[in-house]
């Protein structure tokens, strides 16, 4: 910047109306970037956090039948599971923990007794290793009565679910950065218009492009960097909002559930770098667009 | 030289400029003598010709090239092309800045330079509150104050009275004894029978050259 003491050159009006305008559309950019990136983060460990329960386990059904009594159709299975590889566990439900599952649906009262519930084992897998399904099936045929349900389909529709919303998600990023850019092209060059007098003697008196460029780039870093740290904080009480809502909706005890908007560290992290990316797509795309503007002059 | 698809306003004109020299240019309004010159200071190409300057094709000039070479030139504008928003100093340091020289190099020549030309007291005046003759003087004192090689001065003294017409006029005697090379675009009779020089005569996209004429006297 051109500085005589401590007055500066100024090719941009910094306090104009404009100003304020592009610090109102630049921190909503931000902001719906800031929302849009918390909703895919959370989105994508969510699935993630189911996809991987789901994969950590495994339920082993046994059906009532005539053949064979629940005690030993029980043994049996339990004795394929806890000798195959890869399993930790295999752990028989209990009628109790039976009654609890069936529950929402059945309601309470002595149902189970009068009805013929399948036998349930819960299967753990030991953490970074697969088991052979398919093996596994074949072997649990010799008990009758038993299924393997390796939660395969739910794992496929949930991150099949998870993979469009997520792709939705970047998609609405990126329509946002694409509209940051074109204001910040059509501000810079509105800029350029309004103080194109300025801008061409200052060309002419042998000012370098870059020269020139960088007086914008200032200006841009900072509407860039300003309207991303305002997007940012409203973001930050929008979201925490929206965590505190849903706790309080989802009820005490199921926080289990909750998908804690706020919960990783990590999160705050992406979310912080929202406003530097957008201080530096501004700075970036005015020095891009002054340039080729200024390379338009003789 | 013709603007977009208008019609040529140059056609014939070939001359060269020696280093330290001085010229008048002359012809009638509209003869095309802003038009040279701004050739000269790269605000337009030409649309056929050659230029060079400073030993230098225009046409191969780079990117990088271009802004050093108009470093060496200094530019007096017809209409003074002053940046309103900075006071007179700022104006004539401006093109010391853009040269990135340290403003504790060039300061006291700045300041020495406004009171050379008479306006040491209006250092912090904005452009807007100075006279016609004021305004053209920092017009000058910027085109002058990075020393250039070649001066081009388009109609100094049509917007002022005689008497700093002829302050102008020796200011600008002065940097070319100082070994500046000046060309002034003028159509001011009094500077052309008063001025020792070779004088460019502008007329139908011709130029055509008068010798100086030696039972002039020079200021
Ligand atoms: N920017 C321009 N676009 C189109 N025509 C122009 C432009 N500048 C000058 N001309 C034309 O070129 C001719 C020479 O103009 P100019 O160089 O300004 O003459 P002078 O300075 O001798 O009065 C005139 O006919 C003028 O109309
Ligand atoms: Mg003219």
């Amino acid at each position: 910047m051109l500085t005589f003491g401590y007055r500066k050159l100024q090719l941009m009006p910094s306090e104009s109306a404009s100003g304020a305008t592009l610090h109102i559309i630049i921190a909503v950019m931000n902001f719906l970037a800031c929302l849009t990136l918390g909703a895919v983060l959370t989105l994508s460990d969510i699935a993630s956090g189911w996809s991987r329960g789901l994969s950590a386990s495994m339920t082993v059904q046994l059906a009532v039948t005539d053949q064979i009594s629940a005690e030993d159709q029980t043994d049996a299975a339990m004795r394929v599971l806890q000798s195959w590889p890869g399993i930790l566990r295999a752990r028989a439900l209990s009628r109790e923990e039976a009654a609890s599952l069936l529950e929402p649906w059945l309601g309470q009262g002595n149902v189970l007794q009068d009805l013929p519930v399948p036998q349930l084992i819960e299967v753990q897998i030991k953490s970074g290793e697969k088991v052979d399904t398919q093996a596994l099936r074949a072997a649990l045929g010799a008990v009758p009565g038993a299924t393997l349900d390796d939660h395969k389909h739910w794992n496929e529709e949930l991150s099949g679910f998870a993979r469009s919303a997520l792709g939705v998600g970047w998609a609405v990023l990126g329509l946002i950065t694409l509209a940051t850019l074109a204001v910040i092209v059509f501000a810079t060059q509105a800029g350029l218009n309004v103080h194109r007098d300025i801008v061409e003697v200052v060309h002419m008196i042998g000012a370098k492009d870059v020269f020139i460029a960088r007086e914008y780039e200032r200006h841009f870093l900072w509407l860039g960097l300003r309207g991303g740290l305002i997007g940012l904080m409203l973001s930050l009480v929008t979201l925490m909002g929206a965590a505190w809502i849903w706790d309080r909706a989802a009820g005490p005890g199921s926080s289990a559930f909750t998908p804690h908007i706020m919960a990783s560290p990590w999160h705050l992290l992406w979310l912080i770098l929202v406003p530097l990316a957008s201080a530096a797509i501004a700075t970036l795309t005015a020095r891009m667009t002054v340039l080729r503007v200024i390379g338009r002059m003789p | 030289m013709r603007y977009g698809m208008g019609p040529e306003v140059l056609r014939d004109v070939s001359f060269s400029l020696e280093a330290g020299s001085l010229q008048l240019l002359t012809g009638p309004s509209g003869a095309g003598k802003t038009t040279l010159l701004r050739l000269l200071y790269l605000a337009e190409h030409q649309t056929r010709g050659l230029i060079s300057l400073f030993g230098k094709d225009i046409s191969t000039l780079s990117k990088a090239e271009t802004p050093m070479l108009r470093r060496k030139i200094g530019v007096v504008f017809q209409d003074f092309r002053l940046i309103e928003h900075l006071t007179v100093y700022e104006n004539v340091a401006l093109p010391r800045k853009i040269a990135q020289e340290d403003e504790r190099l060039y300061r006291a020549e700045v300041e020495e330079l406004l009171e050379w030309v008479g306006l040491g007291q209006r250092q912090n005046a904005k452009p807007a509150t100075l006279s016609g003759g004021e305004k053209q003087r920092v017009a000058i004192a910027r085109a002058v104050v990075a020393k250039p090689d070649l001066l081009l001065a388009d109609e100094p003294t049509g917007n002022v009275d005689p008497e700093i017409g002829e302050r102008i006029l020796r200011l600008f005697l002065e940097l070319n004894r100082l070994g500046t090379c000046v060309m002034i675009a003028t159509h001011d009779q009094n500077i052309l029978d008063r001025v020792n020089a070779r004088v460019f005569r502008l007329g139908e996209g011709r130029l055509t050259m008068l010798p100086p004429k030696p039972q002039h006297l020079a200021f």
